[in-house]
């Protein structure tokens, strides 16, 4: 069996309004553009390609590979959101394992604008269109509004509370000349930003942008001359893992987080920086409690001084709630990215110092209730 | 408006869910009859002021409720309603709503 690593990561400019002329199309062009030029390979050298978009339609990933010039060998189309990425990173990795493709291109990209957003919102699956668009219910923000009103009863959260994660995540996005909000955000800010869904307010919620993202999956002798690639020591996924009948404060992580570690041959402590599905602040808080990063389970005491004393770096990019988020799939990829330019030092201002093993997550699919879909990998810089 | 909620119970294990499924969660049996369920227990509630893409919107609210013997339900709340109040379901169009009891 072939080894196979990460070996380059590229991306679209992300904007809130595309410019006549800009699609999902032109997004996903520019992040292949810019993934093959890291990753120092020619186009004509990729024999296999993952896409996921929301907005790809009526075209599907043979169309995407023939408008890219791409003759492959191998070739997925995922739909699980914002555990896409991951999902796809697994299949990717075991397509050059197999020796079925050589090097493989993994896409994610969207540009809905915000009416077209809207419309995916409430037509997001048929519980979604017959039983919660029928009653006004906000999109994700309205599932994920109950959702924080229960984690907040639960382990005692304050609103402030949530306000650490966007508060240091904005602190880390004005070193990200990608993400679309740099300015610093005060504390103060975020608790008098306008209500979207009580007790979910503006900084709470993820801005949609337009954007791709793609990673190059190839044998890590196919880095770059003097690059680490990219290894992943673990890699594990969860589908419908509860029917939607628990409360959603536990993901699909936790069905394998016990194996996932152990699988890995390595424990929570030795995770030097995090990227952590970030549609919400409550639900960073709940991956990061099944992946046991918090410890005690005491999410309030883990706000305020691990995050709120940047004692933990999680979601170094900004996360896609000041980056943007340019539909789940490619967020996916922008966190799975972020791990990468972290372990081979190539994070420029926002470089963790001495990174050499990162966890990044994907969660997604809003079935009725909360998020259907997980999945983590352990990556590591190689040698 | 009709009243009550429309949920399914299985044949062969007599758990219900809602939304329908096609085969039992549980017993992974796929022979179900349609229940009713008439009120539930409000345990959270979100009000809705924003819908991203549209403009005009009016708040509204909306509730997890959890139904006596039967499934967590999302239900569009008709009036002041609050956490731990019991109200009464009904349903527009297929879709679930509730409203304090009278």
């Amino acid at each position: 069996m072939h080894q196979a690593a990460i070996i380059g990561v590229g991306q679209s400019a992300y904007t809130r309004r595309p410019a006549s002329g800009q699609s999902t199309h032109t997004f996903i062009r520019d992040a292949v553009v810019a993934a093959l030029r890291d990753a120092a390979i020619d186009a004509r050298d990729v024999q296999g390609m993952a896409v996921a978009s929301f907005s790809l339609a009526p075209d599907t990933a043979v169309d995407l590979a023939w408008k890219l010039g791409l003759s492959l060998r191998w070739l997925l189309q995922d739909t699980n959101g914002g555990s896409s990425a991951m999902n796809m990173l697994g299949h990717a990795l075991r397509g050059v394992e197999s020796g079925a493709a050589d090097i493989i291109l993994v896409i994610g990209g969207d540009a809905t604008g915000l009416a077209g957003y809207g419309k995916i919102a409430a037509n997001y699956n048929i519980a979604t269109r017959d039983h919660l668009a029928p009653l006004g219910h906000g999109g994700p923000n309205g599932v994920y509004a109950l959702v924080a009103s229960r984690q907040m009863r639960k382990y005692g959260l304050a609103k402030s509370d949530y306000g650490h994660i966007a508060v240091a995540q904005r602190a880390w996005a004005a070193k990200n000349p990608f993400a679309v909000y740099r300015v610093p955000l005060s504390m103060e800010e975020y608790l008098e930003a306008p209500m979207v869904a009580d007790p979910l307010s503006r900084y709470d919620c993820v801005p949609v942008v337009a954007g791709a993202q793609a990673i190059v999956i190839a044998r890590p002798d196919r880095a770059p001359r003097g690059r680490a690639a990219v290894c992943v020591r673990a890699h594990r996924t969860s589908f419908n893992y509860d029917n939607q009948a628990g409360d959603g404060l536990q993901t699909g992580i936790s069905t394998f987080a016990s194996e996932f570690w152990q699988s890995a041959g390595v424990a929570p402590r030795d995770i030097d920086v995090a990227s952590v599905y970030d549609d919400y602040p409550s639900m960073v808080l709940a991956q990061l409690d099944d992946l046991g990063l918090i410890p005690d389970h005491d999410l309030a005491r883990f706000c305020r001084r691990d995050i709120g004393e940047a004692r933990r770096p999680i979601n170094t990019w900004g996360g896609m709630l000041s980056a943007g988020q340019p539909g789940g799939p490619a967020g996916g990829l922008n966190a799975i990215s972020e791990a990468v330019l972290q372990l081979q030092g190539r994070a420029g201002e926002r470089q963790v110092a001495n990174a050499r093993l990162a966890v990044a997550t994907g969660y997604g699919m809003t079935m009725y209730r909360y998020g259907g879909t997980a999945a983590a990998a352990i990556l590591e810089r190689g040698e | 408006m009709s009243a009550g909620v429309t949920v399914f119970r299985c044949k062969g294990c007599g758990i219900k869910v809602f939304p329908q499924r096609l085969l039992c969660p549980s017993c992974h049996g796929a022979e179900f009859d349609a229940a009713q369920v008439h009120e539930g227990v409000i345990e959270e509630i979100a009000v809705i002021r924003h819908m991203i893409g549209q403009e005009n919107w009016r708040p509204r609210c909306i509730a997890n409720v959890r139904t006596k013997d039967g499934p967590m339900l999302t239900v569009g709340l008709r009036d002041e309603a609050g956490e731990g109040a019991t109200i009464e379901l009904f349903e527009e169009e297929g879709a679930p709503f509730g409203r304090s009891k009278n």
